[in-house]
């Protein structure tokens, strides 16, 4: 057994750690959130000069054949630094689903995805929280050899900039699932872009009779694609944690109040221990169901344990910034609250912990 | 990384199953599933205790020169999984975890030949005389007090917490030797050889469970020999925090017995009646229930997993007090848990049938027998060992300026 990085997942860590410290401190990252721009095309060109656009793809399709440890060690860091560019959506989602079909329009856009030339983005949530791909209700009508799509997605991530979007819906009523490839051009869809409370773009898409073609072969591996985007995504929560607990400590030892810092209180001591104790738990479970799915051995059960014990201990971990950062914890200004808004997100997004717990418990 | 044991460990937990599927009596079988405590009944306990020296397997996590297995961690844990999974009677941790691996460390030669073998055959059981009235977690605030009289001490005052001291035939204990300089300094680590000295008397409490497992033990110019002190005179304290070690460092992993804890709770749950109708297992919230407890324990698991591997996790100077505070509080949920399956069936007093060997039927199912004493005994847990509010301290103490 062996949960520790690599030598060279290290050194790709030391590497994106220092452009990151460099280029995207909490000030910069604050501009670029206020700024029209959805996110930093700088930032992704350098992701793009890293090799993490090609990260976890296999090298006959341009890719590096890196392992899910090896993104995993790279997000971590995007959590820490509050990343706002879309990598899991655009790269551990879209790119893989296209990555998961032979057919040669997903091979092109893949191909253009790996070099930072093309933005996909992955259309899945319905409203409801969807986890399970049982639960995607959207339904796909085929006309001829190809298919049109009706209904909204929501929270599509990068969904208003995107050059292509991959749509999970089901290939007629109570039909299989399908994956299906649309372009940015195709006719009768609207999309309403926003920013999330983390501070990304979003869209709302609503397609009406929109000309989609399937990618056959990806729906196979919907539920891998999913898994290894969960756990990319709880890398960038636990991420957060870690930053929030070491500003929470640092505050806690320099405010004082009554003469002395407030981290003497044993009350206040007592949440650092339990904010301590939390992320421990998340990141050796990180850790852990990263190893699972790296050696084949992760199920179902195991990505919702890691998706509930993230989304319920990274909540716990927020509200504690905040209430012993006190008033200024309330504010916009400082990042505690945008660490807990993007710890919110990475809840929500793929099913709640309220929704993954149960799911343990069903056994 | 990589999370697979060695192909070969996998023949050496078909070993260990077949050991545990046919050694055992069913005396001790039933004491296994009538344990409700840390503390297993103590005459089948034992019992199964001789079985495993026997075999060789009684003290995996000591040195192999003195008759530890030399298995690896990774054997180890194998081994806490499959002994959880068989129901066993676990083996009393104040000889074999306490005070036997303390004398491995520091003791004198003849104190290892003295003490460490009938440690190992299961002849002697040593309580440890730490607590008193006034001395919880604040242990340096101890008052018994022992006056050095040519080759004895005279020791004067009580201990209390003494776990199964009424079984016991040897102690080891923290005593006063000096009021000079810091409370820490002035404290002596003795062993004693009898619990029956004159001026010695143990008298059992009765727990919120209805058992005896605490014991209050009290001195009155009770004469005891000097040779039994390990260390120097007045610097117990260190050899008190050496033992410490031992004591919550864990080694012994917890994950499987609360897994193992789950897995009755869901058995039962399949078989009780919900309130709103159906079965309590169907229950939205039960299921809510129980599967953010189970998630909660698979971190635990993961924790104690990284933590076997060398992982940094375990270098951590906060992990021995994160590991006793994750574990002793999923305890108590975990019991919590199962009083909760039990709900009304839990309630009749039934300390006859909990007895092993006892001829007295259980009112309802064995599970519902030991929810609620299991429940009420493992409020302890966050008390023990130092109360967590005490961890907690020391935890915040290594996140300040992380």
């Amino acid at each position: 057994m062996d949960f520790s990085f690599t030598e060279e997942q290290e050194m790709l860590r030391d590497g994106v750690g220092k452009y990151l410290e460099k280029n995207y401190d909490f000030e910069t990252r604050q501009a670029l959130v206020r700024s029209e721009e959805p996110w930093s095309q700088k930032a992704w060109q350098q992701f793009a000069e890293f090799g993490l656009l090609a990260l976890p793809f296999a090298e006959e399709q341009g890719g590096l054949g890196g392992s899910i440890s090896d993104c995993v060690a790279v997000a971590e860091l995007f959590g820490k630094h509050l990343v706002i560019e879309p990598y899991a959506a655009s790269i551990m989602l879209a790119g893989a689903a296209l990555a998961a079909s032979d057919d040669g329009p997903a091979q092109d856009w893949l191909e253009k995805v790996i070099a930072g030339e093309a933005i996909a983005a992955f259309a899945y949530e319905e409203g409801a929280g969807t986890a399970a791909p049982d639960m995607v209700a959207m339904i796909a009508e085929p006309v001829g050899d190809a298919f049109t799509l009706t209904g909204e997605k929501r929270l599509v991530v990068a969904g208003g900039e995107a050059d292509c979007l991959i749509v999970v819906a089901r290939r007629g009523e109570d039909g299989p699932l399908g994956v299906f490839l649309v372009e940015k051009t195709a006719q009768r869809m609207e999309a309403r872009s926003y920013t999330t409370i983390d501070g990304r773009s979003a869209a709302n898409i609503r397609f009406d009779a929109t000309p989609a073609t399937l990618l056959d072969g990806a729906e196979a591996a919907l539920d891998r694609i999913l898994a290894h985007a969960i756990i990319v995504q709880s890398a960038e929560a636990v991420g957060a944690m870690g930053a929030l607990l070491a500003l929470t400590s640092d505050y806690a030892m320099t405010r004082k109040q009554f003469g002395v810092p407030i981290g003497t209180f044993q009350a206040v001591a007592h949440r650092l221990a339990d904010m301590k104790i939390a992320y421990t738990k998340a990141r050796a479970t990180l850790l852990y169901t990263t190893a699972m799915a790296e050696s084949g051995a992760v199920k179902p059960r195991d990505i919702a344990i890691l998706k509930g014990q993230v989304g319920k201990l990274g909540k716990a971990v927020g509200e504690a910034a905040i209430q012993t950062h006190g008033g200024v914890g309330m504010t916009d200004e400082l990042s505690v609250s945008h660490y807990h808004k993007r710890l919110l997100a990475c809840d929500a997004m793929f099913g709640s912990h309220d929704y993954h717990l149960r799911v343990v418990g069903q056994g | 990384m990589n999370i697979d044991f060695a192909p070969e460990l996998e023949d050496f937990r078909a070993q260990v199953a077949e050991f545990f599927a046919t050694a055992p009596t069913p005396a001790i079988r039933e004491a296994g599933r009538k344990t409700t405590s840390v503390f297993a009944p103590f005459k089948e306990c034992m019992e199964w205790h001789r079985i495993l020296y026997d075999k060789g397997w009684v003290a995996p996590h000591w040195p192999e020169e003195y008759g530890g297995t030399g298995w690896s961690v990774e054997q180890r844990f194998i081994f806490a999984e499959e002994y959880r999974k068989a129901d066993l009677p676990p083996l009393l941790p104040q000889s074999l975890g306490m005070v036997g691996p303390l004398l491995i460390d520091i003791g004198t030669e003849e104190q290892k030949a003295k003490y460490l073998e009938p440690i190992l055959k299961g002849e002697d059981f040593w309580a440890q005389g730490y607590s008193e009235p006034n001395s919880g977690s604040d242990l340096a605030s101890l008052s018994c007090r022992a006056e050095p009289d040519g080759d004895d001490y005279i020791i004067n005052g009580s201990k209390i917490w003494t776990t199964y001291a009424h079984h016991a035939n040897r102690m080891f204990m923290l005593v006063r030797t000096s009021n000079e300089g810091k409370k820490q300094q002035g404290i002596t680590f003795l062993l004693l050889d009898r619990v029956d000295y004159p001026g010695m008397e143990i008298r059992p409490i009765v727990g919120l469970d209805g058992f005896p497992e605490q014991c209050e033990v009290f001195f009155e110019d009770c004469r005891v020999p000097q040779s039994g002190r390990v260390g120097e005179e007045n610097d117990g304290w260190s050899v008190a925090k050496h033992l410490l070690k031992h004591e919550r460092g864990g080694g012994n992993a917890a994950s499987p017995t609360l897994m193992r804890y789950c897995e009755r709770a869901r058995a039962a749950a399949a078989e009780t009646l919900s309130p709103f109708g159906g079965k309590l297992s169907e229950d939205p919230v039960f299921q809510r229930d129980i599967g953010e407890l189970e998630a909660d324990i698979a971190s635990l698991a993961h924790f104690e997993k990284l933590a076997i591997s060398g992982h940094e996790i375990a270098r951590d100077p906060a992990f021995p007090s994160m590991n006793k505070t994750i574990n002793s509080e999923l305890v108590q949920r975990a019991s919590t848990l199962m009083a909760q399956v039990s709900g009304v069936d839990g309630l009749a007093r039934q300390l006859e049938a909990l007895r092993v060997g006892s001829n007295v039927e259980p009112l309802g199912s064995e599970f519902d027998l030991i929810s609620m004493p299991l429940y009420l005994n493992s409020r302890a847990t966050t008390i023990y060992a130092g109360s967590n509010e005490v961890q907690r301290d020391l935890i915040a103490r290594t996140v300040a300026g992380s």
